[in-house]
């Protein structure tokens, strides 16, 4: 049972994959890491030494932004945007899709549930 | 795709001689791809957004941004006729 910054501990798989189950490490990262410390990827959580868990949580501590930091820097990334009162802030605070993506159709991700009197229609049919 | 780092950021070299000259009228301006450099913190510019000019005081936090972020060229309606105007007028 490992538990790295918080709550994470997922057991049999390799640490290679259980890396990415931190939020802000995908598998470039957890690769990464695992050089640093020196560990095998093919490893199970399980088995792994204490030792080798205390290296891994100080590499990740060092040099990595994860979990609660990483969601408030975005958070306050979009705040930025927002109280600048620029193109890309207001996308954000209407909640539309904010690279330049086509809202025509799609775009469903961020604008959420079809609402309007067609999409009504069309539910209260499929109940019938 | 973003700029290449070997030109630098794009300054519209008119706009930004206006400013350094100053004044207290605010810059009117066409110039939307231009970047907000340090030199704009603190004055009022009006970008032109196709139509009219907008007013935008420019702050420490918008350098780096183009002019055209802040006036948008584009006005939104919103969809659904007179439902839609009685829901927009009660907030």
């Amino acid at each position: 049972m490992a538990r790295i910054s918080g709550v994470e501990l997922p057991s049999n798989k390799r640490i290679e994959i259980a890396l990415t189950y931190i939020y802000g490490i995908g598998r470039t990262s957890a690769n990464e890491i695992l050089q640093k410390s020196k560990i095998l990827p093919d490893i199970r959580v399980k088995d792994l030494t204490d030792e080798q868990v205390d290296v891994l949580r100080n590499v990740i501590e060092s040099d990595y932004k994860i979990e609660g930091a990483l969601r408030l820097e975005i958070q306050e990334n979009i705040k930025r945007l927002i109280n600048i009162n620029c193109l890309r802030g207001l996308k954000h605070k209407r909640g539309m899709p904010v690279r330049g993506q086509r809202t025509r159709t799609n775009a469903r991700t961020r604008k959420g549930p079809r609402k309007g009197s067609i999409a009504l229609k069309k539910k209260s049919k499929m109940k019938k | 795709m973003a700029r290449s780092l070997k030109k630098g950021p794009y300054v519209d070299e008119k706009l930004l001689k206006k400013i350094k000259i100053g004044g207290s009228k605010p810059v009117k301006t066409w110039a939307r791809r231009s970047m907000i450099t340090p030199e704009f913190v603190g004055h009022t510019i009006q970008i032109h957004n196709g139509n009219r000019f907008i007013p935008v005081y420019i702050t420490e936090n918008m350098v780096g941004h183009k002019l055209a972020e802040f006036a948008p060229s584009k006005l939104f309606r919103q969809h659904g006729g007179k439902k839609a105007k009685e829901a927009r007028r009660k907030p």
